[in-house]
């Protein structure tokens, strides 16, 4: 199953990185803690090809947990280079499906009463209206339900262990709001998100058997992003790990824990690096950005790390852009002035403009129409969602359709193999598959040389695909509606109608500028970032004015942003009005 | 499992990975069958009674080698009784216990717990009319099978789980030449490529020269070589220079990577191939390859389970042969593998773990499986009983019937009262089986499991009066044992107290219905008291050139002298069951009954066999 060649040159490639060659040799529990650019997932990858090929033996394997399906997807693809698929050997996902196929699903039958038979994935509408029921049982005034909801569902997150004195010791009210939205939930044979690391980890805390059937198939457990994973993540971990004899290979990096409103929190990865009995490796290499743009992340981040940048690789730059005017003429400026600059000097897939808020998104889109400067968007607004694996599976579809058929990019078993996870969640009969298949082959081929545009095309796939597969889905995770949204967005009365080739090229397409929120450019790179809006007010905002943990949370997503460009970082700001944080950067960039 | 059963807990369960369950539905002789099994399973039953059927239905589920063609049945594969009309399903469920002890087997099964029990695992091939299908199927084409675990359609088995978790099929043990002749197929290969490996090429090189220069030897030879340029001629003649294979007479391929193929088994010090053995030993080696072939995949970690199906595998070995290699495979194995047999053998019976029994017994054109694997007997009766069950005995095995009876005499005497009445115990199947004592509950339990009709012939044993007679608490006891096993109702505290009054008529005249004959004497003395009987006993004691205190005796009793029973029944057992039948059945006129008890109880067992 692994490439034992490509394994034998990646570990050649790590040797000279002590920490890293140490990190991928370790037997032990072990904490990696990787700053930005110090090659964190090619030590992880790495790592779990070497383990399946040396600690653990056929037919037990590997489990990753990723933050989420993007990452998931970026880390399926770097090891399939090195000869390793996701199959039974390997599982990599998010800690939400890791709690559904392999804990939920397999085992939640054998446990009466824990689960209605056919439960599925509660909409967001059916989970608001759960919150109004559950609201008006439990308390009787005339308050926003959902207001309310915003604390309950914070203890949700925290509170994981709930035979713990927390649970009811704070804030009992909410915690019988919970478990009324729980139960009415169940009532409708529903779960929702966060039920799933809930549900898994009681199911796992209270039947060894369980404990001893993960521990079988999957003797490791990686953990991808550990900052960014939550309580639930962080429970089962003790539990499965420490607990339960699994071992423990966590990476994470406390700096750019920016998903506090998901409820991580970077002191669960701090509480791991206390533990005497993990092996704590620290990667100090920044392989990505210049020296100089290493310098003045630590201004953005306000405190000094001992990163180093690799010999000889040049300085970068930095530009600071003044702008005279509102957001909207510093969104003309860049589509005028300072992108066409640095498409001077990198190819368009090379350079990304990163901002807060979606809505600056728009308008930075919007400047970039004016000038023809083809884009790709990856953040809320996007027409691909990268996150979404059905989304992706649609684009790729139109990528077969669309030429890919000819060398077999992508391949059709690739295609059937997604297919077959987003109708059945993996697990499927032959003649299911046999269905699948001729259905699926049927419509691309239809759509060969047939010169629809996207949204007519994608009208037929929700004809075609769609209406025969969610009424068969066995998935509880259904996002059909994603295809639904792409055809909306498209609609030619909206104007928003496009060639399917171009619609093809949507995320791994080259020849266009990157569009991302801060929190979307987390784990990738570009020679060169634009930082868009970078004003006093928005950064930090009155929000993350109201406690030192937003703040601080605030400032790290500014460093992540930061820390993306490998050569030159723009930084775009209104004329006498940057962030603070702006100008610590510069005075920090001109220290040695 | 009641808490009456828990005493009886199987002192290994949950510690290794075994068959733990059998289903099958409506396939061939088969209606409905549910057994319990433990790990090894040895079948038993009569010719045609279905014992291949139930190894295919395994295959079915676990052969690795089986291909989709014939995991696709016939319509004749339904069970006759069938409706087709009414969409019949043919299905083989499989289940696995212990598994969570091993790690790797936990990974392969663990998807596949059911959701009654998660410390079981089901495998389940089903075979069914297409959905899209209207009406009867009309041919094979009309259906379709699936094979999936966890009791959850969906859940396909990957063919790494067969792979593993794999059954080997030893077929036709009569071609165990075969199959170690031929390359392909031969166990031997991996074990012998495997070694190979281990050979440097500079050393394999220089076997090759060696033998190169053999070669060259032989072919010096005038008449060798002739007989070469003969055969290459004659071939160039038939297919032409163009298709010219360039044949040549060799001890081995020259190729020193192909060397090894031609390496093959030796017996007798080299001296003789493997071909010329007698059948026997081909068998025994065959064995032994596969078992070294399966050790050999386990630790290529190839393989986590093995299981190894051999139909009839005491063909044409000794017994004493059969005893050493079957004793091997059942008792000294390896926890990793278990043995599925189908067998005539009583001497095969008699080593095998009783508990691997199952027996197929056809009754109103269906079969019905009988195991023993969760017989309800504490470990000591167990032990008991597989002593028993000697190499002589293990017949009980093989029997449709049994009569049980306290002591030797009643053994002895039982074909010979038998033959009075016209019934010939051999013919009918019905096996006489002396418990020695009165300790008749397991074995009660065993017939009763193992769905044989039985009958018991004990005494009333009433004692001094002051307390029930013995007989009445034995007789209960036999009757829970029988309802233990059989599903039936045990009998109540306020039911034993009420029987414990009774008398002996009403007692033993109520209990004759269940199979349990009663004496109100001892055996011994109602067979004085029957006249008839005792003059052709006496006639024949006196042929036997007893001693001069056994020959006094003897005589003092014809001269009307009150017969000391015990006396005479242990002279009677020395002269043995065979003999004493055949002289009885000689004497004794056709129609003098033996005692009114005895001849209930024979009658009891050969009406219904």
């Amino acid at each position: 199953m692994s490439n034992h060649l490509a394994l034998a040159r990646a570990l050649v490639d790590l040797a000279a990185n002590a920490e890293q060659a140490a990190a991928v040799q370790e037997r032990g529990h072990c904490v990696v803690l990787a700053g930005p650019g110090s090659g964190k997932t090619k030590t992880l990858t790495t790592a779990m090809a070497r383990c399946l090929v040396e600690d653990v033996v056929d037919p037990r394997g590997v489990a990753c947990i990723t933050y989420n399906n993007e990452c998931a997807i970026e880390l399926e693809t770097r090891l399939a280079a090195l000869g390793i698929a996701s199959n039974d050997r390997a599982f990599i996902g998010t800690v939400h499906s890791f709690a559904l196929t392999q804990v939920i699903v397999p085992y939640a039958r054998c446990l009466p009463g824990l689960l209605p038979d056919e439960f599925r994935v509660a909409s967001r509408a059916e989970c608001r209206a759960a919150v109004e029921i559950a609201y008006s049982q439990v308390f009787d005034d005339q308050f926003d339900p959902h207001d309310r909801w915003g604390f309950a569902e914070e203890k949700r997150r925290r509170d994981v262990d709930r035979s713990r004195p927390d649970w009811r010791g704070c804030n009992p009210e909410l915690a019988d709001f919970i478990e009324a939205y729980e139960a009415e939930l169940r009532r409708r044979s529903l779960i929702d998100f966060d039920d799933m690391p809930l549900i898994a980890f009681r199911m796992i805390q209270q039947h060894g058997w369980i404990r001893a059937a993960l521990r079988a198939r999957f003797p490791v457990l990686f953990v991808d992003e550990y900052q960014d994973l939550g309580y639930a993540l962080h429970e089962l971990v003790l539990l499965l790990c420490f607990a339960g004899g699994m071992r423990l290979f966590a990476v994470g990096d406390a700096d750019q824990s920016i998903y506090g409103f998901t409820g991580a929190d970077p002191e669960l990865l701090q509480s791991l690096v206390a533990r005497a009995d993990v092996r704590v490796l620290r990667l100090r290499f920044n392989y990505r950005s210049g020296a100089k743009i290493i310098r003045a992340s630590m201004g953005a981040l306000g405190e000094e790390r001992d990163y180093r940048g690799r010999d000889g690789a040049p300085d970068g730059d930095l530009f600071f852009w003044k702008v005279i005017g509102d957001i909207d003429t510093q969104a003309r400026t860049i589509g005028n002035k300072i992108l066409p600059v640095l498409l001077e000097r990198h190819p368009a897939e090379e350079v990304a403009i990163l901002y807060r808020a979606a809505w600056l998104g728009d308008k930075i889109a919007a400047a970039l129409d004016a000038k023809d400067i083809p884009y790709v968007r990856t953040d809320g607004n996007a027409l691909i969602k990268r996150s979404s694996r059905l989304a992706r599976f649609i684009e790729g579809c139109a990528r077969w359709t669309t030429g890919g058929w000819r060398e077999a990019n992508p391949p059709f078993a690739r295609l059937l193999s997604q297919a077959k996870a987003l109708v059945f969640g993996g697990r499927s009969s032959d003649a299911e598959e046999q269905m699948l298949s001729s259905q699926l082959i049927a419509f691309l081929r239809s759509g060969i040389d047939s010169g629809e545009t996207t949204h007519f095309w994608l009208q037929r796939f929700w004809r075609e695909l769609v209406t025969p597969w969610r009424a068969i889905a066995r998935n509880p995770q259904g996002e059909w509606d994603v295809c639904s949204e792409i055809a909306t967005r498209t609609d030619p009365a909206r104007g928003g109608d496009i060639a399917l080739n171009i619609f093809a090229g949507r995320i791994e397409g080259t020849g266009r500028v990157s569009l991302s929120t801060l929190h979307s450019a987390k784990g990738r790179e570009f020679d060169a970032v634009i930082l868009f809006g970078m004003n006093a007010g928005a950064l930090p905002s009155q929000r993350d004015r109201k406690t030192p943990t937003a703040l601080r949370e605030a400032r790290r997503l500014f460093y992540v942003g930061v820390t993306r460009p490998r050569k030159e970082l723009a930084i775009v700001y209104q004329d006498g009005n940057p962030s603070p944080w702006v100008v610590e950067l510069y005075k920090r960039s001109q220290q040695g | 499992m009641t808490s009456g059963e828990t005493k009886y807990r199987i002192a290994w369960e949950g510690n290794v990975v075994r068959l733990a369950r059998l289903s099958i539905r409506n396939f061939r002789n088969f209606e409905a069958i549910d057994i319990a099994l433990a790990g090894n399973v040895v079948l038993l039953g009569e010719n045609r009674v279905g014992k291949s059927n139930l190894l295919f239905a395994i295959r079915l589920v676990l052969d690795p080698t089986l291909a989709d063609a014939a995991r696709q049945l016939k319509l004749s594969d339904f069970w006759d009784g069938c409706e087709l009309a009414k969409g019949p399903r043919i299905e083989v469920h499989l289940d696995f216990a212990g598994f969570d002890t091993d790690e790797a087997q936990a990974a392969l099964l663990t998807d596949f717990r059911i959701a009654g029990d998660p410390t079981i695992a089901r495998l389940s091939y089903v075979f069914r009319k297409k959905p899209e299908v209207g009406g009867p199927p009309q041919s094979s084409a009309d259906c379709e099978f699936i094979v999936y675990g966890g009791g959850d359609e969906s859940r396909p088995i990957p063919s790494r789980l067969r792979r593993r978790i794999a059954l080997d099929m030893l077929d036709a043990l009569r071609d165990a030449e075969g199959q170690l002749g031929s390359w392909r197929n031969s166990p031997l290969r991996p074990l012998l490529e495997d070694a190979i490996a281990g050979v440097d090429h500079a050393s394999l090189e220089a076997v090759a020269a060696d033998l190169d220069r053999a070669t060259k030897a032989l072919e010096a030879f005038p008449t060798v070589k002739a007989l070469e340029d003969g055969l290459r001629s004659g071939i160039l003649d038939l297919a032409g220079k163009t298709h010219d294979i360039d044949a040549r007479l060799r001890f081995a391929p020259a190729d020193p990577l192909r060397l090894f193929r031609s390496i093959s088994m030796f017996i007798d010090n080299g001296k003789r191939g493997i071909a010329e053995a007698s059948l026997g030993s081909a068998n025994v080696a065959l064995i032994a390859l596969k078992l070294a072939e399966f050790a050999w995949r386990r630790a290529k970690n190839e393989r986590n389970y093995s299981l190894l199906c051999i139909e009839e595998p005491e063909a044409h070995l000794h017994p004493q042969l059969q005893r050493g290699v079957f004793d091997k495979l059942f008792n000294a194995g390896d926890p990793n593998q278990a043995l599925i047999v189908t067998s005539h053998s009583p001497t095969l019976a008699a080593v095998a773990p009783l508990r691997a029994i199952v027996h197929l017994k056809a009754q109103g054109g269906r079969t019905n499986a009988y195991s023993l694997a969760n017989l309800p007997v504490t470990p000591e009766d167990l032990d008991d009983i597989e002593r028993y069950l000697t190499a002589t005995r293990s017949e009980l095995l093989f029997s449709r019937g049994v009569i049980f009876v306290e002591g030797d005499a009643e053994e002895t005497l039982m074909p010979a009262f038998a033959d009075a009445l016209g019934y010939n115990l051999d013919r009918l199947g019905i096996s006489v089986c002396n418990v020695a004592g009165v300790n008749f509950t397991p074995y009660v339990k065993l017939a009763a499991s193992l769905g044989f009709p039985f009958s018991v012939v004990t005494d009333w044993d009433p004692l001094d009066g002051t307390k029930p007679p013995l007989g009445i608490a034995r007789t209960l006891d036999i009757w829970d044992a029988y309802a233990s096993v059989s599903g039936r109702e045990v009998l109540s505290a306020a039911q034993r107290a009420r029987w414990d009054a009774s008398d002996f008529a009403a007692f033993s005249k109520a209990w004759e219905q269940s199979g349990v004959f009663l004496n109100d004497q001892t055996f011994e003395v109602s067979v004085a008291n029957t006249p008839a009987l005792l003059g052709t006993l006496l006639d024949i004691l006196s042929e036997q050139g007893f001693g001069s205190v056994r020959t006094k005796r003897i005589a003092a009793w014809r001269a009307d002298m009150k017969v000391d029973p015990a006396q005479l029944l242990a002279m009677v057992a020395d002269i043995g069951k065979g003999r004493l039948s055949a002289k009885i059945a000689r004497k004794l006129p056709f129609g003098q009954h033996p005692p009114g008890y005895i001849a209930a109880a024979i009658r009891f067992v050969a009406d219904r066999v």
